[in-house]
C-alpha cells in the first residue's frame, strides 16, 4: 500500500480519531456483495479474483484548517486509485484545496471492490473530483462495488463533484455512500448517470444489466436523515417508461446538505422545468429532517446535465460561500 | 369472525371512501397532466404501473415489516419502520400525503378497532416521536383486524392505483370504461410484485422514477392546482 505522510501526522491523526468516534451504530463499510441485487452474479472472474490485490482500491482522504487554508493531512491510498496532492488552483476561493481522483486501471472491472472516504475536520473546506467520468468495463462473471462515507464536522464545506458514470454494457454496478453531516456543514454531492457509451458503435443506450446507488445520510450523534436507494435493471424493468426516464438518457442527482437558512433560500430561487422539447427537466425537492435539497436533472445530452449542475453549484456557492464558481476549464 | 366478514373488511380499508382524504391527492398525476407527459389512456396506464411499482418498492416493503412487528407487538420496530418510510420520501408533498393520510387512518383505526397498538401510535405521533406515515397506519389497522399481510399488501396497491385512478377521471380526458380497464390489469400483477418483494428489509426499499419525481417537484411550485399532491 502507498502511503502519503506529512511530518507531524501521527498526532493529527490521533486528534482526527478523537473528532470522529467511531458510532455504535450501523457497521460500515456495508458489505455490499450480500446485497439482494447481486444474488445472480455471484459467480468469480476468469481473471483476477474478486477483491483480490489490484482490484480493492482504497481512498482515504483527511482535511484540516490550517489558518487561511485546508490542508489534505490524510492521504491513505491503494491503486487503482490514487491522489497526488492537493492544488490551490481555485481563484475564487484560495485556501480551498481541490484534490482529483485518478484511476489508473482506467476504470472499474469485474471484481472490483472500492472504498472512497472522505473525512472533513471543524471549519476544512474542500473541492473534490475525479480526472475522468468514470467507465464501468462491460461484465462477462461477477460485479463490481464502491463504498463511501463522507464525514463533515461543524462548519465545514465539502463540494464532491465527480464526473459521470458511464455503465457499459452487462456490467453490474452498486454503490454505498454514507454521510455523517454536522447540522452547520454544507456538502454539495453530484451523480451524473449515462445510458452507457451513447454514440458508441450503433450506440449503446441501458444495456447494462445493474445499476444499484444508495445514499444516506445522518448526524454525528447518529440520527438518520434521509436515505434513497435506485436499483436499475433495464432489461427487466421498462426504463423509457414514462414516469421512469421517458425519452431521456442522463439523470444527475445532486444533494445539497446544509444549514436551514440556506435551504430555504435556495428553493425560492430554482424553479422546476420540464420540456422534453428542448431535452431536459429538472427539479428542486426539500429533504426529511430540513437536511437540505435534492436536485435532479434529466437531459438528452451529457454537456446540457452537467451545465445545469453547474449552475447549481454555483447558486449554491454564492448563498453559502458568497463567492463565485470558477470559470470553466478550456478542456471541458 | 368469518371469512366473509373478513373479506369485507379488506374491501372497506381498500375503498376510496375511506376517510382518509385520498381523494384530495394524486399522487403527482396532476403536474404529469399539466405537462403533457400523460394525455391518454396509454400513457396514463404506464404513469400508474410505475407508481404502483414504487409504492410496492417503497411504502410495500414498509407495510409487511410493520405488519410482522404489529404481530409481534414490537413498538420500536413500528417506529423504526415508520421513519424508514418517511425518510425515503425525497418529495416534500409526498411526504405530506403520507403523513396526512396516515394520521387520519389511524385516528379513524384507534376508533374502529380501539387495540392498544394503534392508540400507542397516535399518541407518538401527537408527540413527534414517530411521524405518521399511511403504510404504517395500514399495517396497525389490518393486523389489528386479523388481515393477514399478504393481503393487506394487495389492497394497499389497490389504493394507489385506485387513487390516482380516481383523479385522472377529474384531470384528463379519459373514461370509466378506460381507467378500470387499467385497475384489472394492476389487480392481475399483484401476485408477481408481491413475490418479488415480500422477504425484503427496510435496506431493500428502493425506486427509480426520476421523470415522476421531477414531476412532482413541478407541482410543488405550480399556481394551479387541483390536488394535494
Amino acid at each position: 500500500m502507498l502511503q502519503i505522510h506529512a511530518p507531524g501526522l501521527e498526532q493529527v491523526q490521533e486528534k482526527r480519531e478523537a473528532a470522529f468516534p467511531e458510532k455504535a451504530g450501523t457497521a460500515f463499510p456495508a458489505d455490499l456483495c450480500q446485497n439482494k441485487e447481486l444474488s445472480r452474479y455471484s459467480d468469480e472472474p476468469r481473471q483476477l479474483r474478486s477483491g483480490g490485490l489490484g482490484k480493492n482500491a482504497s481512498l482515504q482522504l483527511g482535511f484540516e484548517r490550517r489558518g487561511d487554508r485546508t490542508a489534505l493531512i490524510k492521504l491513505d491510498r491503494r491503486a487503482p486509485l490514487l491522489v497526488q496532492q492537493a492544488l490551490y488552483w481555485d481563484e475564487e476561493m484560495p485556501g480551498l484545496p481541490c484534490v482529483s481522483i485518478i484511476s489508473n486501471a482506467g476504470g472499474i472491472l469485474q471484481g472490483d471492490r472500492y472504498a472512497i472516504g472522505i473525512d472533513l475536520a471543524e471549519g476544512a473546506e474542500a473541492h473534490v473530483t475525479t480526472q475522468a467520468a468514470t467507465k464501468i468495463h462491460e461484465m462477462d462473471a461477477n460485479f463490481a462495488t464502491q463504498t463511501q462515507d463522507i464525514t463533515l464536522a461543524a462548519g465545514a464545506y465539502l463540494e464532491y463533484l465527480p464526473l459521470p458514470v458511464i455503465p457499459h454494457k452487462n456490467c453490474r454496478f452498486v454503490s454505498h455512500t454514507r454521510i455523517r453531516i454536522d447540522p452547520t456543514a454544507t456538502l454539495l454531492y453530484s451523480e451524473i448517470l449515462m445510458p452507457g457509451r451513447k454514440h458508441y458503435a450503433n450506440g449503446e443506450l441501458f444495456a447494462y444489466d445493474l445499476l444499484s446507488v444508495a445514499v444516506q445520510a445522518e448526524r454525528p450523534d447518529g440520527k438518520a436523515l434521509f436515505a434513497e436507494k435506485f436499483v436499475i435493471e433495464p432489461r427487466s424493468a421498462d426504463i423509457r417508461n414514462i414516469a421512469v426516464m421517458a425519452g431521456f438518457d442522463v439523470f444527475a442527482n445532486v444533494l445539497l446538505l446544509t444549514p436551514k437558512a440556506h435551504t430555504d433560500r435556495l428553493f425560492e430561487q430554482i424553479d422546476p422545468v420540464f420540456d422534453p422539447k428542448q431535452g431536459w427537466a429538472a427539479g428542486i425537492s426539500r429533504l426529511p429532517g430540513d437536511a437540505g435539497l435534492i436536485f435532479k436533472v434529466l437531459g438528452m445530452e451529457t454537456q446540457l446535465v452537467r451545465a445545469k449542475v453547474r449552475e447549481f453549484w454555483s447558486r449554491v456557492r454564492r448563498e453559502v460561500k458568497g463567492v463565485p464558481i470558477p470559470e470553466e476549464f478550456l478542456w471541458e | 369472525m368469518s371469512d366473509l366478514t373478513r373479506l369485507l373488511q379488506l374491501l372497506q380499508f381498500s375503498d376510496s371512501a375511506l376517510p382518509v382524504g385520498a381523494f384530495t391527492f394524486s399522487n403527482g398525476l396532476e403536474s404529469a397532466i399539466q405537462k403533457g407527459a400523460v394525455h391518454d389512456a396509454a400513457s396514463l396506464r404506464e404513469f400508474v404501473f410505475t407508481a404502483v411499482r414504487q409504492a410496492a418498492t417503497l411504502d410495500g416493503i414498509a407495510l409487511l415489516t410493520a405488519h410482522r412487528a404489529a404481530q409481534a407487538a414490537d413498538v420500536r420496530s413500528i417506529v423504526a419502520t415508520d421513519h424508514a418510510a418517511y425518510q425515503r420520501r425525497l418529495n416534500e408533498e409526498m411526504r405530506t400525503m403520507t403523513v396526512r393520510m396516515g394520521k387520519k387512518l389511524g385516528e379513524l383505526g384507534e376508533h374502529l378497532v380501539g387495540t392498544g397498538l394503534l392508540a400507542d401510535w397516535n399518541a407518538m405521533i401527537r408527540s413527534g416521536a414517530t411521524p405518521g406515515t399511511f403504510p404504517i397506519g395500514f399495517a396497525l389497522v389490518t393486523s389489528g383486524f386479523g388481515i393477514d399481510a399478504r393481503q393487506a399488501f394487495a389492497a394497499h396497491q389497490y389504493g394507489v392505483a385506485s387513487m390516482i385512478l380516481g383523479a385522472a377521471l377529474r384531470l384528463m380526458r379519459i373514461t370509466f370504461l378506460e381507467t378500470q380497464a387499467i385497475l384489472l390489469e394492476v389487480n392481475a400483477a399483484i401476485e408477481e410484485i408481491y413475490e418479488e418483494i415480500h422477504t425484503d428489509t427496510l435496506d431493500d426499499m428502493r425506486s427509480f422514477a426520476p421523470v415522476a419525481d421531477i414531476l412532482a417537484a413541478v407541482h410543488l411550485k405550480a399556481h394551479l392546482r387541483m390536488f394535494m399532491n
